[in-house]
């Protein structure tokens, strides 16, 4: 169905994904208008429906190369991997959502059209090859988060949260719109193609070209939560309502690093030596930073922001190669960090169902015997986590070791080992206090529930079977991973 | 040759993995109130996967046709990172194979139904079992490492959830311990891919690929390293094993873990899984690393014989029985990293041989133990006395199972000791004496808490009991497997010795 429009191919096929998307964002807004109160369930339906539509809409894409808009969106293999990730962490978020609103009396049907939306400016931030929707996605993906991570409007911390994200995120956008206008201005063009052309190894030299792509990776480095740039992170996923948390630790990162991915791999690798060794910086310091700091975390919360920005580190040492193997290490790893890392926020979801205070490490002191359920899945994800097979942690960092070693990257592999041994502790120290001696005085809280046993179900078995059977997810990344702009 | 030859179409040692798996999923749809049925399903299960063991065992040709692997299995896994599905039994994992069979089948036939959380208990006990079966069945190194580290989970938590004392303390020792460990082996396994990637072009994790590599110009010199590099890698692989066995003075975690576990857990834990840390000697650092086993050979020997010293003096000062046969355990453990270290082929053949006959001495020890126990209420040295007075079975097996444990000659215990110390004679003569002290202080401890126990004065306390049908059922297998390596000892020789002699570190 290509529209020719004045010589410009507007292909609606490689934006239908987010085409979906946005369809039913429109569709919940006006439903939500009729729904009375206690029916919101409806608009949790339509959207997972919606949703499902849209992951349908990726067949298409698959092994395409469908440029359109004038060069500022492709739909590629690379777009409908990500948007495989990102609409499957939506549509489990959106499953559970409507238990855990009901429960913190948050039950509005605004959070479905946000949630839609920050989906959508995710979907398009990974199919974006121009410096215009690149932003366009950040901005859509940022402002819908912006507004849910103070969804809880009665709570300080939530408050406190959105507040801190708002204002930080608000100068990294500022770091990363003045980056785009000197890559701009150094290349005379926005879109990745026009400034890959410009990028040769010539241009390595180019001061303005160099510093707009320094000031466009902190803005990137800031929404994945890489360090230095990761200072908001544990705050904001605290203070916000943990089902936010458990959306945003895992979409607004793979969203992230589709970017970056575009950004380094497809657009500058004729001068790869001039951001190496700052990306290997930022990658060995969020690993570094991430785990030591975890090791001293009391609340889980915020022992799972630490380890994201341990996280981020890792996918990130992939992309250091600027191998079509290397990236394929770091898709595997988002994708594997998507499922495993869902899964252990949405238990803390599940537990906080309760109450917000559940967070601390305190509540989970024999966890096995209250909830054998929570604790069994939540062993699954921490193991995962930690890289210990049979799950998909440890294929996902075998994958991105191998591109070290076969690209000859020793120093940041030797930072991972190290880092990796150090983050055996603060996992299984969750694992080891879930199984100690119940302490008296807790009683034994609701049932997990039909949608969130389901979600974590799925999740945990995802997290086996993708440890047992990683050939073709892995397969999947390496071929999304051959860009081509 | 083999008793009889058994069809090669048949993915015989996928199945060994599997059955195990398949009762531990048929176990978790029994409900859980069905702890009969439960324990039946365990049983059943473990008894169908011994008998596929023994099929394979008698299926097994002797000779000549052990130098390759038997009942091979290759499948492509991860196939765009050379990674690969390769099953495989030879001298070395043959016999253990048969032992990890057994103990699980006595393990889950001990295991009292009455057990909080029975069913998972049983569930963890098949997982575990399918998992150590697949720690020596592997050939491709990372399927080696999967299993490896899959053992992990379930005994953590057969420990954790269920042992005695300070289970969780013990539990996270031994959880923090071996995982760094196996994770200074994955590194090391990282290493060699990348070593022989960088040499032939081609990325394996493939044992029988890497250990007759071509890039060595001679056969059987592995990788071609210079001693630095493979003394690097041979500690990389080193400690995870060491930890596991273990040896000196990484066995801090040993004793509390041995303490808390519930018996059916300590049988194979102490019986098996101990013994899978000396065969990831054999198999890994003894054929990839030939030329560091024989430098960093002595250095190892001394801290076996630390351990078997350090150990048997332990054993003599326990007056609980649970520890003085777990430190009895750690012991002989020593022994059997001594008869690894001596890179000699009578050492390490007897390190083989005595594999197995540790498993099966130390698995009826704590069975005794444990009925001991369940008759008197106390494990104390102490509180025990005279127990033989009207129970001359019970007297008799006890006495059996102690001078197996002590070596006497004519049993099991024996065998492999003997070979062992003249593997360490020609090798190390100063340690050799050494461990022979270790084997006067093994017949000191032994027959001291047998006689305390069960001679010694008056009973106390009274209304022992005779040992009841079923207890004679649960040691008879053991008991008769000790009489039989011991009247005929040349029949596991004669079957690794083929294996054995083929490995790198003879050959080079």
């Amino acid at each position: 169905m290509t529209i020719d429009l004045n010589g410009i191919g507007i292909d609606y096929t490689a934006i239908l994904p987010e085409l979906v998307v946005a369809g039913t964002m429109i569709v919940v807004l006006f439903l939500e208008l009729f729904v009375p109160p206690g029916r919101r369930n409806v608009l949790a339906a339509v959207t997972v429906l919606g949703l499902i539509a849209a992951l349908v809409a990726n067949v298409p894409l698959w092994g395409q190369n469908r440029v359109a808009f004038a060069g500022t969106v492709t739909g590629d293999s690379l777009a409908a991997f990500f948007n495989v990730v990102l609409i499957g962490v939506a549509i489990l978020t959106a499953v559970i959502s409507p238990r855990y609103l009901r429960a913190l009396q948050l039950d509005y049907g605004e959070y479905y059209i946000l949630l839609l939306g920050a989906t959508l400016g995710m979907m398009l931030l990974a199919a974006a090859t121009s410096l215009m929707t690149i932003f366009l996605g950040i901005e859509l993906l940022s402002i819908c988060l912006y507004v849910l991570c103070g969804f809880a409007r009665a709570q300080l911390r939530s408050q406190e949260s959105a507040l801190k994200y708002l204002l930080l995120g608000g100068f990294a956008t500022g770091f990363l719109l003045y980056g785009m206008a000197l890559i701009y201005g150094a290349t005379g063009s926005t879109t990745l193609r026009g400034i890959a052309a410009f990028s040769t190894a010539e241009a390595s030299g180019n001061v303005l070209l160099l510093l707009g792509i320094g000031f466009l990776s902190i803005g990137l480095a800031f929404k994945a939560s890489a360090a230095p740039f990761h200072m908001w992170t544990p705050d904001v996923y605290e203070g916000a309502p943990t089902i936010v948390t458990t959306f945003m630790s895992v979409a607004t990162k793979s969203a992230a690093f589709a970017a970056i991915g575009r950004v380094f791999i497809a657009t500058f690798p004729a001068i790869a030596n001039r951001w190496y060794i700052p990306l290997a910086l930022i990658a060995v310091l969020s690993l570094a930073v991430g785990n030591l700091v975890a090791i001293t975390q009391d609340n889980l919360k915020r022992m799972l922001a630490y380890s994201g920005i341990a996280h981020a580190g890792f996918i990130l040492l992939g992309i250091l190669p600027g191998t079509a193997e290397g990236f394929g290490a770091t898709l595997f790893y988002v994708a594997a960090y998507a499922v495993m890392n869902f899964g252990a926020f949405a238990v803390v979801t599940s537990i906080g169902a309760a109450g917000e205070q559940t967070a601390d490490i305190s509540y989970w002191r024999g966890l096995f015997y209250r909830r054998p359920f929570l604790a069994t899945v939540m062993t699954i994800f921490l193991l995962s986590l930690a890289g210990i097979p049979p799950t998909v942690g440890f294929f996902a960092k075998l994958f991105v070791f191998k591109a070290l070693v076969t690209s000859q990257i020793w120093l940041p592999l030797a930072v991972a080992i190290i880092m990796t041994i150090v983050s055996f502790y603060y996992y299984l120290r969750v694992i080891v206090v879930m199984l100690a001696v119940p302490a008296e005085g807790i009683a034994v809280k609701e049932r997990v529930g039909a949608s969130m046993g389901t979600v974590l179900a799925v999740s945990a078995a995802g997290t086996m079977i993708l440890g047992i059977f990683p050939s073709f997810v892995l397969d999947w990344a390496t071929r999304a991973a051959s860009l081509h702009l | 040759m083999g008793w009889y030859a058994l069809t090669n179409n048949a993915p015989w040692l996928t199945l060994v993995l599997v059955v195990p798996l398949a009762g531990a999923l048929l176990v978790a749809l029994v409900p859980s109130m069905a702890r009969r049925a439960v324990k039946q399903l365990g049983v059943l299960t473990a008894g169908a996967t011994l008998l596929l063991v023994l099929l394979v065992i008698g299926g097994f040709q002797h000779g000549v046709g052990n130098l390759r692997f038997q009942f091979e299995e290759v499948r492509q896994w991860i196939p765009g990172v050379g990674i690969s599905y390769h099953l495989g039994v030879d001298g070395l994992s043959l016999f253990l194979l048969g032992l990890n069979a057994l103990l699980f089948l006595l393990a889950i036939a001990v295991a009292d139904p009455a057990t909080p959380r029975f069913k998972q208990f049983v569930l963890l006990l098949l997982i575990l079992e399918a998992a150590t079966a697949g720690v020596l069945l592997s050939l491709d190194l990372i399927l080696f490492y999967v299993f490896w580290e899959a053992m992990l989970v379930p005994l953590y938590f057969l420990i954790g959830a269920w042992g005695e004392g300070r289970r969780v303390y013990a539990a996270f020792k031994f959880l923090i311990y071996t995982v760094v460990g196996s994770f200074a082996m994955l590194v090391a396994i990282l290493a060699v891919a990348a070593i022989s990637f960088s040499q032939t072009g081609q990325l394996t994790f493939d044992w029988p690929a890497l250990v007759a590599h071509p890039a060595s110009g001679l056969a059987h010199l592995p990788l071609g390293l210079t001693v630095g590099v493979q003394q690097l890698l041979f500690l990389g692989f080193g400690l995870a094993f060491a930890i596991k066995m273990p040896l000196f003075p990484l066995h801090t975690w040993l004793p509390p873990a041995y303490t808390a576990s519930p018996i059916p857990v300590l049988i194979v834990f102490a019986g098996l899984v101990s013994k899978l840390g000396a065969y990831g000697f054999i198999r890994f650092n003894l054929a990839l690393f030939p030329d560091a086993a024989h430098s960093l050979g002595p250095f190892l020997a001394v801290l076996a014989t630390i351990g078997i010293l350090y150990g048997a003096f332990m054993a003599l000062v326990q007056t609980d029985l649970k520890r003085l046969v777990a430190y009895a355990s750690m012991s002989h453990l020593g022994f059997i990293g001594l008869g690894i270290f001596t890179g000699n082929l009578l050492g390490i053949e007897g390190a083989l041989v005595q594999m197995v006959n540790h498993g099966v001495i130390i698995a009826a020890l704590f069975l005794i133990v444990a009925m001991i126990e369940r008759r008197t209420g106390t494990r104390e040295r102490a509180q025990l006395r005279g127990l033989a007075t009207g129970t001359p079975l019970f007297a008799a097996l006890f006495l059996l199972v102690s001078l197996a444990a002590l070596g006497l000659p004519g049993l099991n215990g024996f065998v492999g000791e003997f070979l062992i110390m003249l593997g360490a004679w020609s090798a190390f003569l100063p340690l050799a004496v050494a461990a022979g002290i270790g084997v006067i202080l093994a017949a000191w401890y032994v027959l001291r808490m047998y006689q305390g126990a069960f001679q010694d004065g008056p009973v106390e306390p009274t209304g022992f009991g005779e040992m009841r049908a079923t207890d004679v059922g649960v040691l008879a297998p053991l008991l008769a497997l000790m009489v039989l390596i011991g009247i005929s000892p040349a029949f596991f020789p004669a079957a690794v010795e083929a294996t054995v002699k083929a490995l790198p570190v003879l050959t080079r």
